[in-house]
């Protein structure tokens, strides 16, 4: 016969455990950077300046028009008088074109998302919420067009509805909606098994009332999170498609066409293609970070 | 959304902390018996596969303009439109064409091209080996880099590893690849003049000029599954050694910090790694067609771009279905491939 | 009779394990917990002691410091000399020549313990090349025969088998084969049988003590379990918050508990001598405060002996009668206690 001693809760059993191993030591700046916010301000200034520098700079006047091309003065480089980012081969003014190209990244990264947070978000949540043969047949449609390499298809799209910006914004959709929901499903089924949903249930709201009034607000909050992260993915998609001539077309600056252009002169005027893609890259890496330490903060969506 | 550098786990998005989910992947692939299993991923990938090239087939003939009218370019005249679609079998009804096309495509016909006159099929895997060349390099390489980096970050968190991890994979996720691309052609090419710009010289010819045309590309590409393969290998293993308990029996039994990193923990993450390393197939491709433009390399990816601004529907098609096919094969390989590789598999649990 | 005075005055130097007061400090979210507190205790060659103490006592931790797996953000205060040689304050390098070879651990869940990928045989190959220049078939013949010699069925077979193929009790053979394999002069069974059933339990503490006598070795049994202690152990150790309050030989133990804290641990065991229907006695309060400033007995917000000194000062393990030592100002009456579980097998 065994005779144990009577055991306490484990309360300080469970932490040494945990104690009693190499902990992990977060990188240092990061915790100093986080302890003081700092990993939401910089980055939201970064896009705050982004973001005011493309739309309310130009009001000035101090913006020359991007589309303006003076033969007389092409490929000027960097902090040349009167072009302080430099020309392009057919001289029309970097900065002006970067800001106006920001527009473009801007534009299809926040509409690309928001088409998918409440396309795919209506359908993920009812798809969760429904259950039984529909829920999986939405599913499986879900998963045959998250199985296949979206550039591709999103390149094929693009191409054939033509040069514009809302048909870029058509096709980057197409695989941001069943992201979005995919994400939505998760979370409804989640949500489903809890208690004020059976409570609202049972009190005899109808089916789309319960939608809207309780699964929809908890959500809305893991799509917007995770679009944080999606936004920077999707500039860096336009970027590409515009790369490889299937963007917005020659009417519209876009940071993409830009570095295209440039590529012919990257041994003579590396700037053309350096601007545009360091814009890109700060702009990027700003999202990203802004939506890690967002989500960090508010928990989030896996 | 997929992405073009970064994960299509099947969660279909970022797996933010990567903690332990290599061997989450591997429990669960697990709970399932394996003919199950296997059975369950060949009906998924049926329809995974003919749902993509239905999809395609319905973009390439139910958009505007037809293939006809640019073919003929300048000089079509509505009559001779007309002469063409019935020549190519443009005028038949949408489901007599899929259907003809499916047909044909089991049997291993993709059609023939309409810019060139070549069967599809001959023209498309002519390009494949050369594609293959290439993304076997970037995976061997973005697999090799990965599993060294995150090792030394396992053993040393907050290390110089780690940093350079964490600086390369930056880089990496949060511009697109042709960013890098033009980047690592300006340093390597320009300044510094050790590899061509552009162009590719076959491995039959010279495999030295081979391999220095395709180093850049292959980076490039490396650079973005690197960053994935990292994250998720270096989170895996630092989990290990914090929470398994053959870890501190390692420890205990004397071997060192090393051994253990590497003989015990490694070990365990590697099967779950090629996991990944499958789904990340797909993601490849699309990354794919922007590097092979960039360095003129003649792939897969080039092809489909000339045949999409020729409207070459039959190429556009053939090349399409055929990545679909791949990717979701590369998938179900990988998964089969770890059930077949895990011992607690491969071998029959006895009691208890 | 007249107390020897405190128990750690003359170190032992014949002892294979000798700890001095051994301190251990670690962090937790800021704020420091002194999780063992100047523990004194030592085991000779041949010698079994248990060490019983709830989760959280410290002894588990202790035992891991006699091993030198704790973190380097530990801090590990006082002596413990291993075979004459001073393991406080070696650098890993140092320390990973002991483990596996001269004192070696059996953990608890062996299902855990033994990687899921490895053959066990390699397992085992790998202890003894650590720590020996020996080819790798020798290795493999060593190791089939200590597989036999911890009873293994074909161990010839069961070389190549993977651990989730053997059943609970032969995984945990495998780990005590694994541990013997350094050749060790001092095992350490960290609850080893805990997590076993009862008969596999019964079989498996048979082979430690039947391999403590085959390799002469001192050999600990860290539990929880009285009765395992009762059965299997010639001396008792008992610890609360990190501290030594009660040692004994067992059957001294039993027969005249001190410790009030060590009485409860006794009297809440269920016995089938009891009333039926009286209810269990349980220790009222909550887990022993760990602050390395704490002052005054641990267990003194839950003893029911507890007076104003014991609030004040920190009693110190002293021995009073003879090899039984306790760490208390107002202990038990040495009244008889009724004979606890079955002793069935002690080491004389």
């Amino acid at each position: 016969m065994t005779v144990q001693a009577p055991e306490q809760p484990t309360q300080p059993g469970a932490s040494l455990r945990a104690l009693t191993w190499r902990r992990e030591p977060k990188p240092r700046w990061k915790g100093r950077l986080r302890r003081r916010n700092l990993d939401l301000w910089i980055p939201g200034v970064v896009l705050g300046a982004l973001l005011f520098a493309c739309y309310l700079l130009p009001l000035f006047g101090v913006v020359p028009n991007p589309m303006n091309s003076d033969l007389t003065a092409t490929l000027r480089p960097v902090f040349s008088p009167g072009h302080i980012l430099g020309t392009d081969a057919i001289g029309r003014d970097v900065m002006a074109r970067i800001l106006y190209g920001g527009r473009t990244s801007i534009e299809v990264g926040v509409s690309v998302n928001l088409i998918g947070i409440v396309v795919g978000g209506l359908i993920g949540m009812y798809a969760g919420f429904r259950a039984g043969f529909l829920d999986s047949l939405i599913m499986r449609v879900l998963d045959v067009m998250l199985a296949f390499p979206a550039l591709i298809l999103t390149l094929v799209i693009a191409t054939y509805l033509g040069p514009s910006e809302l048909n870029v914004i058509w096709a980057i959709s197409v695989f941001s909606v069943p992201a979005y929901a995919r994400l939505a499903r998760a979370v409804t089924l989640k949500l489903r098994e809890e208690r004020y949903v059976d409570a609202a249930r049972m009190s005899g709201r109808s089916n789309r009332a319960i939608l809207l009034e309780h699964i929809a607000p908890n959500v809305l909050p893991q799509l917007l999170t995770y679009s944080l992260l999606q936004i920077g993915l999707v500039v860096i998609i336009e970027a590409t498609l515009s790369f490889l001539g299937a963007g917005v077309g020659p009417s519209q600056p876009s940071w993409g066409t830009m570095i295209s252009a440039g590529q012919v002169y990257l041994s003579t005027n590396p700037a053309l293609v350096l601007v545009p893609s360091a814009f890109l890259f700060i702009t990027v890496v700003s999202l990203n970070v802004l939506g890690d330490g967002l989500r960090s903060r508010f928990g989030g969506a896996q | 959304m997929v992405s073009t550098t970064t994960t299509t786990s099947e969660s279909g998005g970022f797996d933010p902390a990567g903690a332990g989910a290599l061997r989450v992947r591997a429990r669960a692939v697990r709970r399932s018996p394996s003919l199950r299993m296997i059975g369950r991923r060949l009906l998924l990938a049926i329809p995974v596969i003919w749902g993509t090239t239905f999809l395609t087939f319905c973009l390439m003939n139910l958009l505007p303009g037809t293939a006809a009218s640019a073919l003929l370019g300048a000089s079509a005249t509505p009559q001779s439109i007309a002469a063409l679609n019935v020549k190519l079998g443009l005028n038949e009804p949408f489901p007599t064409r899929y259907l003809d096309w499916l047909g044909n495509a089991l049997h291993g016909n993709l059609g023939t091209s309409l810019a060139t006159g070549q069967p599809v099929t001959s023209l498309v895997l002519s390009r494949l080996e050369v594609s293959g060349e290439l993304i076997a390099l970037a995976f061997l390489l973005a697999l090799g880099c990965a599993i060294v980096v995150a090792t030394a970050a396992a053993r040393r968190p907050g290390g110089i590893a780690d940093w350079i991890s964490v600086v390369v994979s930056t880089a990496g996720l949060s511009v697109p690849s042709f960013v890098v691309a033009l980047a690592l052609v300006l340093v390597f090419a320009v300044k510094l003049k050790v590899v061509p710009p552009l162009g590719f010289v076959p491995i039959s010819a010279n495999l030295g000029w081979n391999l220095r045309t395709l180093i850049l590309p292959a980076v490039t590409l490396a650079v973005g599954i690197f960053a994935v393969f990292n994250r998720l290998l270096r989170a895996d293993l630092i989990d290990q050694l914090q929470t398994e308990d053959y870890v501190t029996t390692a420890r205990a039994k004397g071997a060192s910090p090393w051994r253990v990193l590497i003989r015990h923990a490694l070990r365990n993450s590697l099967f779950g790694l090629l996991t990944v390393a499958g789904l990340q197939i797909g993601a490849l491709f699309g990354t794919t067609v922007v590097v092979e433009q960039v360095f003129s390399i003649p792939g897969v990816g080039q092809q489909l771009l000339s045949a999409i601004s020729n409207e070459d529907v039959p190429v556009v098609e053939g090349i399409v279905a055929l990545i679909a096919t791949i990717t979701v094969l590369a998938n179900l390989t990988a998964d089969l491939l770890y059930a077949v590789l895990d011992p607690r598999i491969r071998h029959d649990s006895a009691s208890s | 009779m007249a107390p020897a005075g405190p128990a750690t005055a003359t170190p032992d130097a014949a002892a294979l394990l000798d700890v001095r007061d051994l301190s251990v400090v670690l962090s937790s979210g800021g704020r420091p917990l002194r999780v063992v507190n100047k523990l004194s205790y030592s085991v000779g060659r041949g010698e079994t002691l248990a060490i019983i103490g709830e989760s959280g006592s410290g002894k588990t931790v202790s035992s891991r410091a006699v091993m030198g797996l704790l973190p380097a953000q530990a801090e590990i205060t006082g002596s413990i000399r291993l075979l004459g040689s001073e393991l406080v304050g070696l650098p890993e390098r140092e320390l990973r020549r002991h483990r596996g070879s001269e004192v070696a651990m059996v953990f608890q869940d062996p299902a855990r313990s033994l990687n899921p990928t490895m053959k066990i045989g390699r397992q085992i190959t790998e202890t003894i090349r650590l720590h020996a220049s020996t080819g790798r078939r020798a290795a493999e013949r060593e190791t089939v025969e200590l597989l036999g010699r911890v009873r293994l069925p074909s161990p010839e077979r069961r070389f190549h088998d993977y651990p989730h193929q053997l059943s609970g009790g032969m995984r945990q053979r495998v780990m005590i084969a694994m541990a013997l394999a350094g050749n060790p002069r001092l095992l350490i069974a960290d609850e080893a049988t805990t997590a076993l059933d009862v008969t596999t339990q019964a079989q498996i503490m048979d082979l430690l003590l039947d391999m403590q006598a085959e390799y002469q070795m001192g050999l600990v049994l860290i539990s929880h379990d009285m009765g395992l202690a009762a059965s299997y152990a010639q001396n008792v150790l008992v610890m609360y918050a990190g501290q030594a309050v009660e040692r004994a030989p067992v059957r001294e133990l039993f027969a005249n508990v001190r410790m009030p804290y060590t009485k409860v641990l006794l009297d809440a065991v269920p016995r089938l001598e009891r009333e039926p229907r009286s209810p269990l006695p349980a220790v009222r309060g909550g887990q022993p405060d760990l602050d390395p400033g704490r002052r005054g007995c641990a267990f003194a917000p839950r003893c029911r002996r507890c007076e104003d000194d014991c609030r004040q000062r920190e009693p110190a393990l002293e021995t009073h009668e003879d090899q039984h030592s306790w760490a208390c100002f107002h202990p038990e009456d040495p009244a008889p206690q009724p004979a606890g579980p079955t002793l069935r097998k002690v080491q004389s």
